[in-house]
């Protein structure tokens, strides 16, 4: 309910927003989240839980709410598991539960059987009995959180980068004393402030109703604050409403700004960012996240009203909202006094509950007790009575002895309907562990405090268990003074002192409960994961010991919550179970992401043609218009074939092969790696980096080239031109391009920079169009009149300048095909223009454009092969019987020479390259397939496979174990055929040459 | 997330314009054809994997594609020193 004579500086209840939560409208005001809005409307149930499917209300007031999960919207603007306390109401919001509590849930319905599902329950019930596949679609189906989007994301998201001096993170008392105490005593300093709630103040607003000082406080320095961000150049930035969730090395931290969720965006800017992610560095980086609050463990404590106390306060002070009329308090600290005295000056009932027993009370605790607040000291609650909601609870007297608590008297029962709990504070020390900084177990505050020193880091406030607000002033102001002294700004810090009693707040007795009380069924350490003490006594039971391993056993702190509420008592859970001191169980590690980042976000807009560079040649627009298909090779987008129309691939692929194969083709090789290598010792060069020799390479010629590295494995193939002694052109595959260079530079400048030879990446300076078929030379002549073309004087292998229709080029006459074949190599510019002029010139032979399909099947015809596809990184030179290019007489040990000797790579049974042909010569082999043995085991597999279409059969290229000496045996390929399922296809072991196997088409029909 | 300053550009820029490229100061062998099996896999394969302070090679790929040496922890991964090749360094072995 909403209380009426409440007085809000965030809600505006002049504007009403309406809004649907699970298929029911509501009114709400401008300010509210949608979790106040709902507690103002009276509605309790946000959620089921993630296992047991038990319906669950509000436990906190921000990013620490574990149970009320929401998914927000429909369509293209769905957005799942949001925390219903972080999503600002908007008009016309939109919101259903992750799981709706209103309706009936399977896992609800097994609540007997419940007990009977422990942590491992899943594993050793299905998993183990091996009958998982069966049963894991449909416990999929009923487990989980929201349901995943379907649809594109409309929005948009940004990236922005941002350097800084400092980063404060948190913008309550502490951020912002920090913040404004760098800005006070520096010029220059710049400073980000980024904060994850809609008004910097953090907890300080709690302390408006009963501490005046605290309202001109906030008043005072937010007007400083923004006197410095609102001038020109200004040095600050605020960012409200962000999360820094991760910090990387080097003070790396992301930032996720929420400018406004779901169809909120239609109301403003449509063009707007949804979230922004803020990449910042900063050289120095000052803690301000503060703490959450641990809740009380006790039997069925997740019942729907039972909360943390400073969330009810919360809800009280900020929104004017509170879910009950009669109220206990329970816990072992001082903040549970502030929120009954909060809760009785708005005139509701309320009583506390204090485990520490009486005496030696604190200011707060008198001032309740004079307020008149009924007050049981010494007291622990057992179990909270209620189906779902709460509706009384079970107390019992106890006493320390010892180091640990007892249950001494009998147990009676309180009725309340909402019961606030306080087990003290967790710093928030995730942000500060995620580059490896550890926490340390602080006896005086109980709690785990972040690394005392870190270079270029301080923490200020809460997070190191300075509790009331005057002091975290103080402790701020001392903290930047240390920063600005690291930054060189000021030569000596000044130093205040804080109050004698700055733990308050955190003066919890020791948080460990009696152990009777953990001992009962149903007390969850962690609802978001239905996480239960027995669970973890379970896990100990069965011998984990480390924190490590009994999370990941009962899933505690997994999900969105990441030990935000529940890992803290599931360590000192542990402790009492194991019996020993908290500080020797420790934390789990703590990794990034802090809070739930969308996925959009982290794509920010790289999304669509941003995702990946689109590489065109300069021929792309003429295969537009011939109605190309492409495929995408290393960015590059390639024609894959030529459809005419009702042509399928197949019938295309026939086509253009034939053509080549008949009279003549044409394609566009502009893709492929182009180095031009350059210096006097260019030759050496290609001598080290290749098998073969190129000592005696003459210029004028050209030579295929296989490159290695040094532990004897293929890494590319090509052919490079001498054009002269001092100058040669590599090719390298099309998608090695960048690799190749990088490790070709990676020689000379590391290893060989005595060598004059210097490297220029220049595949995209040339545009080739290859033009190949028995009548390429009759074309040639047609195209280009300073060049000789007979046989006899441009022979294969060999190039030569020329002009080709009035454009300087070099034609190399080399062959992808074994056809004879010319690559005219001009400016990229005139790709366009002499592509076109081939297509016109070749008309009286019918000239055929063809696409990568069409060449990898002539390739595959004439055996040659495809780096990355027919090798795969683990193959040698000798494995795909190309010894001949391996020289044997070169003075220097070329890369990979010596690892060719290695016993290992010239074993007998190594995977190595065969032709297979089928028996039945229209299957052809799907590429992957694997080569069995007469045990069904794996002995090879399916590298290359095609229909020839001047063959008329399949032929494929495989990798075969031992196959070099297994020709003509017959071997079984396994393929799964449509239709008829699995079948084992024999096919004869072959030479991978299948076409022209004496080379005689090379020269053409002359 | 690193910042490297490239000794080339002398410029400190983000980690994603370089690329590591290995453990630094492992020289090719001059004579691989007369090393046993065992030792030249010890130059191919074998590295020290070193907990603590590291030189090793990156290079400057979005940028001057220079290699060059860096020095840094593998404990807490601050640079501590960066070297072009040739350079005199704190701990050059040659």
């Amino acid at each position: 309910m909403r209380l009426k004579n409440h007085k809000s500086d965030f809600i505006d209840q002049s504007e009403a927003l309406s809004f649907i939560f699970n298929n029911k409208s509501y009114k709400g005001y401008k300010g509210d989240t949608l979790a106040s809005a709902l507690i103002a409307n009276d509605v309790l149930f946000f959620a089921r839980s993630f296992k047991y499917g038990r319906k669950r209300g509000l436990m906190g007031s921000g990013v620490e709410e574990p149970n009320a999960l929401v998914s927000l919207e429909i369509g293209g603007r769905y957005t799942p598991n949001l925390k219903a306390t972080e999503v600002m109401l908007y008009d016309g919001l939109s919101a259903v539960s992750s799981s709706n509590p209103n309706s009936i849930d399977f896992r609800a319905l097994i609540k007997p059987l419940h007990r009977f599902m422990p942590a491992g329950f899943y594993y050793k019930t299905f998993i183990k009995q091996k009958v998982w596949a069966m049963v894991e679609d449909s416990l999929r189906s009923i487990a989980g959180f929201s349901k995943a989007p379907t649809e594109k994301d409309e929005d948009v998201y940004d990236h922005i980068f941002h350097h800084t001096e400092v980063l404060v993170v948190g913008g309550g008392v502490a951020g912002i004393t920090a913040a404004l105490e760098v800005l006070n005593n520096s010029k220059t300093t710049r400073v980000i402030l980024v904060d994850e709630r809609a008004h910097l103040g953090g907890e300080l607003f709690n302390e408006f109703q009963s501490d005046d000082t605290a309202i001109s406080w906030h008043h005072d320095n937010l007007s400083k604050l923004l006197e410095f961000k609102n001038v020109a150049n200004s040095r600050l930035k605020i960012f409200s409403r962000s999360t820094a969730y991760a910090w990387y090395d080097h003070n790396y931290i992301e930032v996720l700004q929420t400018n406004a969720t779901g169809e909120s965006l239609i109301s403003g800017v449509t063009q707007a960012a949804r979230k922004v992610l803020h990449k910042i560095r900063a050289k120095e980086v000052i803690l301000a996240t503060g703490a959450h609050e641990r809740p009380m463990l006790f039997e069925t404590n997740d019942l729907a009203n039972i909360m943390l106390s400073q969330s009810v306060r919360r809800y009280l002070n900020e929104f004017g909202v509170i879910s009950g009329k009669d109220v206990v308090l329970y816990g072992n600290n001082d903040s549970i006094y502030s929120t009954a005295i909060d809760i009785k000056n708005n005139a509701i009932n309320c009583k506390v509950i204090d485990i520490r027993p009486s005496g030696g009370e604190s200011e707060t605790v008198l001032k309740a007790k004079k307020l008149g607040i009924e007050v049981l000291q010494g007291y622990a609650v057992l179990k909270a009575h209620g189906t779902n909601l709460v509706k009384g609870i079970e107390i019992s007297s106890v006493e320390m002895q010892g180091k640990k608590w007892r249950l001494t008297g009998p147990s009676k029962r309180l009725n309340c309907d909402l019961l606030a709990s306080s087990g003290g504070f967790n710093p928030v020390v995730h942000l500060d562990c995620h580059c490896g900084a550890k926490t340390f177990f602080d006896e005086d505050s109980q709690a785990f405090l972040p690394q005392k020193v870190r270079k270029n880091r301080q923490v200020c406030g809460s997070i190191s268990a300075i509790g009331f607000w005057k002091d975290v002033v103080i402790d701020a102001k001392n903290k930047a003074q240390l920063i600005l002294l690291s930054l060189g700004e000021i030569k000596k810090s000044t130093q205040d002192s804080m109050s004698k009693n700055y733990l308050d707040y955190y003066n919890a007795s020791q948080f460990f409960v009696p152990i009777e009380i953990l001992n009962r069924p149903k007390v969850f350490i962690d609802m978001q994961n239905d996480v239960t003490t027995l669970d973890v006594a379970l896990a100990i039971r069965e011998g984990y010991r480390s924190i490590e391993h009994i999370k990941r056993y009962t899933a505690m702190g997994f999900g969105t919550d990441q030990g935000k509420t529940g890992n803290i008592n599931g360590i000192a859970v542990a402790a009492q179970f194991l019996d020993v001191p908290l500080s020797e169980v420790g934390t789990t590690t703590f990794r990034p992401a802090y809070t739930g980042v969308d996925f959009g976000a982290m794509a920010g807009r790289e999304v669509g043609g941003f995702f990946d560079p689109q590489r065109y040649t300069t021929i792309h627009d003429s295969h537009l218009e011939s109605g190309a298909e492409f495929e995408v090779v290393g960015q590059w987008y390639r024609p894959w074939y030529y459809p005419k129309s009702g042509e399928d691939i197949h019938q295309a692929v026939n086509r253009e092969c034939l053509a080549v194969r008949t009279s003549l083709g044409m394609m566009d090789a502009s893709t492929l790696g182009k180095i031009d290598v350059q210096g006097k010792d260019s030759r050496e060069f290609l001598s080290r980096v290749y098998t073969n020799a190129w000592m005696k390479l003459a210029p004028g010629s050209c030579r295929y080239g296989l490159m290695c590295n040094e532990k004897g494995m293929i890494i590319d193939d090509g052919v490079s031109t001498c054009i002269n002694d001092n100058h040669f052109i590599m090719t390298t595959t099309t998608g090695g391009a960048a690799s190749v260079y990088s490790a070709l530079e990676m020689w000379l400048q590391t290893e060989w920079s005595d060598l004059d030879v210097h490297l220029s990446s220049v595949t995209d300076q040339f545009a080739t169009v290859a033009v190949v078929g028995p009548n390429a030379r009759n074309l040639m002549k047609v195209l280009c009149h300073d060049i000789d073309f007979e046989r006899d004087n441009f022979k294969f292998m060999q190039w030569r300048p020329g002009t080709v229709c009035g454009v300087q080029a070099r034609v190399m006459r080399i062959s992808f095909s074994g056809e004879l074949a010319y690559e005219i190599n001009i400016e990229a510019n005139y790709g366009r223009y002499i592509w076109d002029e081939v297509a016109l010139a070749g008309k009286p032979w019918n000239i055929t454009p063809y696409g990568t399909e069409s060449m990898h099947v002539l390739r595959a015809e004439k055996g040659y092969i495809i780096v990355g596809q027919d090798t795969d990184g683990s193959m040698t030179p000798m494995d795909v019987n190309m010894k001949w290019i391996l020289a044997k007489d070169k003075p220097f040990s070329y890369i990979g020479r010596r690892s060719f000797s290695i016993s290992a790579l010239n074993s007998d049974d190594r995977f190595q390259l065969v032709g297979l042909l089928t028996k039945d010569a229209h299957v052809v082999l799907p590429e992957g397939s694997h080569i069995i043995n007469n045990k069904g085991g794996s002995i090879g597999y399916v590298t290359s496979s095609y229909f020839s279409p001047i063959l008329r059969r399949s032929i494929a290229m495989a990798q075969l174990k031992g196959g070099l000496s297994k020709m003509t045996e017959i071997v079984l390929v396994k393929i799964v055929q449509e239709k008829q399922g699995l079948k084992e296809i024999p096919c004869e072991v072959s030479s991978s040459v299948f076409y022209d196997i004496e080379g005689e088409k090379v020269d053409g029909n002359e | 997330m690193f910042l490297i300053v490239c000794p080339y550009c002398k410029e400190s820029r983000d980690q994603n314009e370089f690329s590591p490229a290995g453990e630094a100061f492992i020289a090719r062998p001059q004579n691989p054809e007369e090393l046993s099996d065992d030792e030249w896999s010890d130059y191919v394969f074998y590295r020290t994997n070193h907990k603590g302070d590291h030189w090793e090679q990156w290079v400057h790929t979005n940028g001057c594609r220079k290699y060059f040496l860096v020095k840094r922890s593998t404990i807490s991964h601050e640079i501590l020193e960066v070297a072009a090749f040739g350079e005199v360094t704190s701990e050059n072995p040659s």
